[in-house]
Formats: structure tokens, sequence, C-alpha cells
């Protein structure tokens, strides 16, 4: 790892096969994003049918609004924090790679941050979509 | 650094590995060359004469599967010549109403389950293992066996309209009109498709594992063939989709033949289930005819192009995307069922947010095209044609995503439209590209660019003649799915412009299916790569072998035929790994998920007739039910399993004849592998992976009847035995617990124990079996849906716990003849790998049965 201020440092040796070392890499973490979209959209949608079919007559739906978009706000911080690993790890401004085609370990450990950030920027915009009816739509009519 | 997770008692890879070139360029004597391809051809040697059935190979079973998925297709398209011809006069007696509900039913069912979603698998049977330079899939028999199920299923459900036994409340089976039907139209769609949807998941293993574990050594995840990628996707989407309709079909068959009301309101049901069920399947199996297909195009686009893929990166990231939103549309097939507008409001968003990387994929090939030298190739002109009418249906689909606007169009022809636009340029075209591309390689001929031309202008004018005017017919008022409908309303000379376009297509498909069917023996040898392309199938050898690859290349690029020159001349030589094969075995190598470092030797299985004896008594275990004739149908299922049995027992997870193997080029892989290590492990975790998500949907079946219905529980309804419930749940902890122990005690040596163990198994299983039995028999699952659900519950639970018995019991007999050894243990990893499912379905079930009704 780099440490900080000094610009002089030698590599060690195989520092970078352990960075990008195959075991640290996994094919779930470009779905993080996703699934947090997943997860957002599943309680949105169960939290308000309950709400509708069976508490409506109870209590107005602005408790579950707020709640909702704190929820939503959540996602969206948590989605922006899983993007700027992964765009790190993509490593673009370092590089200046913005496809890696190779066949070699870092090439492999920068697509797979420029896949997952490409799907958390996807994931972001579907959670912003998702929440523009609990904005706009106030109650269950 | 981690250690590697290979589980003691396992060999590591021993050697030299990555190859370096002076390896590569070492010479391969003539006469060593000569006896390695003598042994390689017996080895895949294709069964000959009336064996040639019972052949397994990826080259045979792919090719039998689109063969019988188009034929499939003509019929479809024959029904909807006849549904044309019908609508071609208003107050038109052709067809009665009977026979055209009919023809609507199967017309949707048949293209969806009996050639677009089998299509996918049939393709990438055929061609993935090509694409990966593999010599097989992993597990040839279960794709022989998913082929011969699909074929059984399929020859059911389609022939059932010869006999005007078809099911009629259309392909979307909605209750109650489906569950009150007169006769057994709908038990054939239920019984017959939910058989074919055990052959698609059954592919979505094969798929996914082949993918993920058979690449060549050296293709890394950032190498790796676009179509793998969106194989990848689309068999992690069907392992999530198909399994919701199979919960869907499980609870519909209960009703039908035992009249339990899960869709019936009178007795607490609610019909809203079904269609939330169907619709979680529905829309995403949209997406998963979809992806491929597209995926084909991701193949032609960089070879007519010549140049790489623009934009891989951000493909791979439409099909992930695209993969997960899809799952969240399913309720804009529902827009008009009098949800919440709040609801409708998150299904409409997330339909317009789907287009964000549908669209990014298309912009992609473009870019591509505009990029590189376009070479107006046959493929790529129907690749033309797709992107122009996708585009279409991908515009009339935002229109309709916005509520208001659907609710304006709803079950009109509007609908048929769009959804015709969608599949034809979805689907329909770019797997016709497919053909046309692949042709040369499946089937070492050319097709005719004349007739290919004629068979594009053809199919392509006539959709739009035949589609086009149908989104004015739906705006006029038309509904679809009508038999007829009156003079006078400003429709008639739309629908006669669409049944001269129907005709139009079919003459269309005419010309395909000769070009396709017509004997080539007269032509000369074909080029090697007629195409170009830079992809691995192109070094296939001509004539044809049926070894796969000569031998197993070392890959580090994307296009290997383009950026590795040496590459096919060192595969035919047989420089690169697996070249021979000794031992007359069947060989390919797995390797690692993320960098495809080579990890074993896989043998894999050869012809065999078990599996059509298998599918034989496994499609009899589902078609009897429909006449209702049980005694018949539980025989063939005891005759499945034991089938099946034998086909593990003599066949997979055997000692091998030595525990390392000179795979080529100073390496050394192990033969047998156990865990997570083992194919086999990962097709036992994906299979019940989907399984679990059909129990998810069960409980979700609970819950929405809590919230949809205000008495569920009914206000004083009986329930479940609490104690018997709990003892319920507790054996199976321990029958868990016991098989768990049998596994580490086992891998320790001390053999004794472990079978101890699988004695304690079964019968702890029995126990927990006959408990949970026990415990819902005072409930009438007929009265109500609660106790119904409960008993639904329960049936679920015993079928598994019954395979989990089975599964012990196989282990035991393993360890006492030999097969299972402290050494050799893949089986029992599987099977504990099954019971961490089956236990965690055993404690969810005691919840659901025993605490969560007294809770709600």
């Amino acid at each position: 790892m780099a440490e900080p201020g000094r610009d002089d440092r030698q590599p060690t040796a195989h520092e970078d096969e352990r960075e990008f070392a195959e075991e640290r890499e996994s094919l779930w973490r470009i779905t993080l994003g996703p699934t947090i979209w997943a997860g957002h959209f599943l309680i949105c949608y169960a939290s308000v049918s309950v709400y509708c079919f069976r508490l409506e007559r109870m209590f107005g739906m602005e408790g579950l609004r707020l709640a909702l978009g704190a929820l939503t706000l959540a996602c969206l911080a948590a989605i922006g924090w899983i993007g700027w690993r992964a765009f790190r790890r993509w490593e673009v401004w370092g590089t200046g790679e913005f496809s890696n085609p190779v066949g070699n370990a870092e090439d492999r450990h920068q697509f797979l941050g420029h896949a997952g950030f490409l799907l958390a920027l996807v994931s972001f915009i579907g959670v912003v979509f998702d929440a523009l009816p609990l904005l706009l739509i106030g109650s269950c009519r | 650094m981690k250690q590697n997770r290979i589980p003691a008692g396992d060999l590591a890879p021993e050697g030299i590995y990555p190859p370096t070139e002076e390896m590569l360029d070492e010479p391969v004597p003539d006469e060593v060359r000569a006896r390695q391809e003598d042994n390689l051809r017996a080895a895949w040697k294709t069964p000959q004469g009336w064996r040639y059935w019972t052949a397994v190979n990826n080259s045979e079973v792919g090719l039998w599967y689109t063969l019988t998925a188009f034929f499939f297709m003509l019929m479809a398209g024959v029904m909807a010549l006849l549904m044309r011809l019908q609508l071609w006069a208003p107050e038109n007696d052709l067809i009665s109403a009977d026979r055209f509900n009919q023809l609507f039913t199967m017309h949707g069912s048949a293209m969806m389950f009996l050639f677009a979603v089998p299509m996918f698998e049939a393709i990438s049977i055929l061609i993935l293992p090509a694409f990966l330079g593999a010599r097989d899939m992993p597990f040839p028999r279960l794709s022989a066996y998913g082929y011969w199920c699909f074929l059984i299923g399929g020859v059911f459900v389609i022939g059932s309209i010869l006999f005007d036994a078809a099911p009629k409340a259309g392909w979307f089976m909605y209750p109650p009109l489906a569950t009150k039907e007169q006769g057994i139209g709908s038990d054939i769609w239920l019984l017959g498709l939910s058989f074919i949807e055990v052959a698609s998941i059954a592919a979505a293993v094969e798929l996914i594992v082949g993918a993920l574990k058979c690449r060549p050594p050296g293709m890394r995840v950032n190498v790796m063939p676009l179509y793998a990628w969106y194989v990848l996707v689309v068999g992690g989407m069907i392992l999530f989709a198909f399994p919701p309709l199979i919960a869907g079909d499980f609870l519909f068959e209960l009703e039908r033949s035992f009249d339990w009301p899960f869709f019936d309101p009178t007795r607490g049901g609610d019909p809203m289930l079904w269609q939330h069920l169907f619709w979680i399947f529905g829309h995403p199996e949209v997406y998963i005819i979809f992806l491929p297909s597209i995926a084909i195009a991701a193949m032609v686009v960089p070879t007519v192009a010549r140049r790489p893929i623009l934009g891989y990166s951000w493909i791979v990231l439409s099909a992930v995307g695209t993969g997960f939103l899809s799952f969240g549309l399913w309720v804009h097939h529902m827009f008009t069922t009098g949800l919440p507008n709040i609801s409708l409001g998150f299904f409409s968003a997330a339909s317009e947010a789907v287009v964000i990387p549908t669209g990014i994929q298309l912009f992609a090939f473009v870019a591509t095209l505009i990029a590189g030298r376009v070479v107006m190739t046959l493929p790529m002109l129907w690749i033309a044609g797709a992107l122009a009418i996708f585009t279409a249906g991908g515009l009339t689909g935002v229109m309709v995503a916005i509520a208001p606007f659907d609710w304006q169009v709803h079950d009109t022809y509007f609908i048929v439209a769009h959804l015709h636009y969608t599949l034809f340029g979805g689907m329909i075209f770019p797997v016709i590209a497919g053909v046309y591309y692949f042709f040369p390689f499946f089937r070492k001929k050319m097709l005719s660019e004349r007739l290919g031309r004629w068979a594009f202008w053809l199919i392509f004018t006539g959709f739009n003649i035949c589609f086009l005017p149908m989104h004015l017919t739906g705006l006029l008022g038309m509904p679809r799915r009508v038999y007829t409908y009156p003079e006078g309303l400003g429709i008639d000379w739309l629908n006669q412009i669409s049944t001269v376009g129907a005709f139009i297509i079919a003459a269309g498909f005419a010309v395909f299916a000769w070009d396709i069917l017509r004997p080539k023996s007269g032509q000369p040898q074909i080029e090697r790569n007629p195409w170009g392309g830079g992809t691995l199938e192109w070094s296939h050898e001509i004539p044809e072998t049926k070894w796969g690859v000569r031998s197993i290349p070392y890959v580090t690029t994307r296009y290997p035929l383009w950026d590795q020159p040496k590459m096919v001349d060192r595969m035919d030589r047989g420089r690169y790994y697996l070249p021979d094969a000794e031992e007359g075995l069947r060989e390919t190598i797995v390797t690692s998920v993320i960098d495809a470092r080579p990890l074993q030797v896989q043998r894999v299985t050869g012809p065999a007739y078990i599996t059509i004896l298998a599918a034989g008594f496994t499609g009899g275990a589902f078609i009897f039910p429909t006449f209702h004739l049980y005694p018949p149908a539980i025989v063939c299922a005891a005759f499945a399993v034991v089938c099946i049995c034998y086909w593990l027992w003599t066949s997979t997870a055997r000692p091998p004849e030595a525990d390392m193997k000179e795979a080529g080029l100073g390496l050394r892989l192990p033969t047998y592998a156990a865990g997570p290590q083992a194919v086999g492990w990962w097709a036992v975790w994906i299979t019940m992976l989907g399984d679990a998500t059909a129990f998810a949907s069960l409980v979700f079946g609970v819950f929405f009847y809590w919230t949809s219905n205000a008495a569920f529980p009914p206000p004083g309804a009986e329930h479940a035995s609490g104690t018997l419930v709990a003892l319920a749940t507790a054996a199976f902890a321990a029958a868990w617990l016991a098989t768990r122990a049998a596994r580490g005690l086992n891998r320790a040596g001390r053999v004794g124990a472990a079978r101890a163990g699988l004695v304690a198994g079964p019968l702890l299983t029995a126990a927990g079996m006959a408990a949970i039995i026990f415990s819902v028999l005072d409930l009438d699952p007929t009265t109500h849906v609660y106790p119904a659900m409960m008993w639904a519950l329960m049936v679920w639970l015993v079928a598994h716990a019954s395979a989990g018995l089975i599964m012990q019991l196989y282990c035991l007999a393993g360890s006492l003849f030999g097969k299972l050894t402290p050494r050799y243990d893949a089986d029992l990893w599987n099977v504990t790998l099954f019971w961490h499912f089956l236990g965690l379905t055993a404690l969810v079930t005691g919840a659901m049965i025993g605490l969560v009704p007294r809770m709600m």
C-alpha cells in the first residue's frame, strides 16, 4: 500500500501480486450497488403495500414517507461510497486507461472496478427514480 | 495473503503455470500427434446407428434442442396464421370461439416456453463450450436429461391442440378463469410447463457453471467473451425468475386437483397472488429471452466491424444492470388491477430506469459499427433489422410503462403490437442472425446468401405490415384475444392488412426453413473462419472433429484469433493443455472463477440411455397427474429417482485411477475435487439457490394473504399442533447436524462414526417428516386458504426432506461400498450443502406453521 508523502518509495517484492491477487476479488462485489437498489425497491414496495392495505385508517402517510426518504438517502450514500471505492479501483486517472482488455491481474482488477463503478451509477439513478413516487404521490389513492 | 481454501486432503496443482513462449514453441513430433488424435477420436466418438440417440455431447444435444425448439416455433406460427385468417373479416366463422381461445393460449405459451427460452438454452449449449475452448459442458448428461424432458413435455403440451384439449385461458392462465376451466387444458399447461421449467433450471445450472468454471486457462473475467457474461446473467435470472412460477404452479395445481382454495376469494384466497407470482417470473422472462439474443449481436458486431467491441465494461454493466432492474418491473403488467397508485409509481419508475442499461448496449453496438469498417454480411443485415424493430418496440414500451397511458391501451392490440416488436426485434431477428453467423460453425456448411436476403426482406416487411397497423387497431379499441369483431368499427381494413403481413412473414420463414433443411452435401468445403471472427469458436476444425478443441489453449486476450496469431496452429498441433486422452476418458479443464487458473482435470460423462429413461419417468410423474392418474405417477416418480441415483452412482464423483494427471505444458492437475473446488458442489449450490427462491415465494404467499385479507388467519381458526411442529423442527435440525457431523468425521478418517451419523440422519429425517405431517392433519385444507397454505408448506418440506433422506442413504451406501472414502468425499460435501438449505427450509417452515400464524 502507498505510504503518504513518500513518492520515492520503492515497491516491495510481489506488492502488485498481492494487491491484485485473485483471492481478494469477488464477482459479487460488482453487484453490491444493484443489490442495494433491489433492497430499497423491495422495502419501499412492501412497506407501502402493508401500509395501504392494513394501516391506512390508523395514521397518515407522512411518517412512512419520511422514513422511506431517510432510507433513500442512506441507500444513495451507500451506493455513492461503493461507487467511489470502485472508481478508485478502476484507477482511470492514474493509468489513463478507460478500457482494460489485457489478460493480466492488474487489468482484471481495474476492469472489475470499472464495472462496479458503472453499476453503482445505474443503481444510483434507479434509486432516485424509485424515490420519485414517494415525493410526488402522497397517498394510496 | 489469505491461504487458499482448498480443503485439507485435496491436492493442489503442481508444476509450471502460466506457460512460457518457448514451451509453446516446442514442436510436437508427428507420431505423438497422431497417437493423441487417435485417443481423442476414440474418447469423443459419437455413438453410431440407433445408439446415436444416447449421445450427450453438447454438439449433438444442442443441435436436437435447437431443431426441436425451431419446430415448436413453426407450429406456434401456424397457429398465428389460423388466428389471422379468422380475423380477416368481421363476424367470421372460420374458427369457433373455443378453438380460437386454444390457439392464442397455445401460440403464446409455445412461443415463450417451447421456443424462446429453450432456444437460448439450445444455442448456449451448442456454442458456449466453443467460445470457452472447452471440450464440453461440465455436466453433459444433465443437458441431455434436460433436452429429453423438454422434448417429452413440449410434445405433450403442444400436441393437446390436436385433440381439442389445449389450455384456453391465455398464456398467463389467470384464475379464476383458469382454475374454473372445465377439461384438462389448464392441467396440461401447469404440469407440462412445470416439467419444462425443470429443464430450464437444469440448463441454467449447466451454463452458469460452464461460464464460471470451464473457461480456458488464462481467460480472466475481463477478457471472457461477452456472450459468457450474458449467459451468466441470464442463468442467474432464471434461478430467481422461474422458481416463483414453479411455486405458483404448485399452488395452482393443488387448487385444480384437490380444491385447496389459494385463488378462490370465497374461501379467503386471492387471484392476485397468481398474478404476482406469474409476473415476477413473466417480466424477467422477457429479458431472459432478450439478453442472450442480444448477446449474439455482441459477437456478430465486432466481427463485421473488424474491430474489438467498444465499451466492453459498459456492456457488462448493461447486462448485469438489466438483470437486476428487470425484477422491478412485474407490476407494470398489472397496472389495471387497482393497486395503490403509489405502488404503481415504483414499478413505473423502475420500468423507465431499465431503459438506461438497455439503451447503453445498443449504443455500444452502434458505436462499434461507426468506429469500424463494416462489411454488410447477411448476419449483420439481420442485426440491423433487429436494432430497428427493437428500438420501435422499446419506444412503445416507454409509453406503456406510464400507468395512465397503459390504462388506455391495456389488453388492446396496441399491447400485441408492442410485445411483438420487442420480441421480434429482441429475439427473433438476432437469433436468426446467429443462425446465419454460426451455421458454418455448427454444420460446417454455409447458408445461401440469396435465400437469406429473400428471407430477411420477406420477414422484415411482412413483420411491419402485420404489426405496425396493430398499434392503430388497438388505439381504435380492438381488445386482444377476441375471436371476432363487429363490422363498422373502422378496424376491418387494418385487420386485413395485418393478415396479409402475417402471410408474408410466413413466406419468409418458409424460405429460411428451406435454407436450413435443404441438403447441402454438394457444397464444397467451407473456409475455417468464414467471417473472420476473433473469438475461439472459429478455431473449430474442418472437416468436423468431435473432440471440441484439439488442445485447450492459454488465452490472454478478448479476441484471441486476432491478437494471438500463433494460437490456432498451436491448438491444432496439440501444443496446449489436455492434448491427449490416454485413459480413453472424456476430459476438460476446470479453472478458477476470477482468473481462470487451472485447478483440475474434470472427467465428463459419455453417452448413456439412463438419461433418456430418467427423463421418460420424470415425464410420467408430471403427465399422469394431468389425467388424475396418481398411482402410475407415483410409480414413475419412484423409477425416476432410481434412474437418477443409478446415473449418479455409476458416473459421478468416482474415485479416479490416479490422483494427479499430466495436463500438458509441465502442469500436473488433480483429477478429483470435493467441496467448493468441485463443479458438482457449484451445481448443487446454484440449484438450491433456485429452490430457495421457490420456497421464499411460498412464504411470500403467506404474508401476501395477510396483507390483502384482513381475516388471515381467520379469527378463531384452528392452528397446527405447536408441540408436533416443535418436534419436527428439532428432528430436522438434528438430522442436519448429523449430516454435517458425518462429513467432518468422514474427512477425519473416523468412518464408523460418520456412518453412524448417516444412519441417525435418515431416522431423524423420517421422524421429522412424520411429525410435520401429523401437526397439520387436523386442519382441513379445502375449507379456507389458511389451512391450505399450511398444508402446502408441509408438502413442500416433506418433498424436500424425502430427497434429503435419499441423499443421506446414498452417502451411507457410498461409504459402505467404497465409493465414498475419507479421501473421496465429494458426494458428502454436496449432500451436506443440500442439507444446509433443507435445514433452513425446515426452520422457516416450523416458524411459518407453528409461530407466525399465532402472532398475525
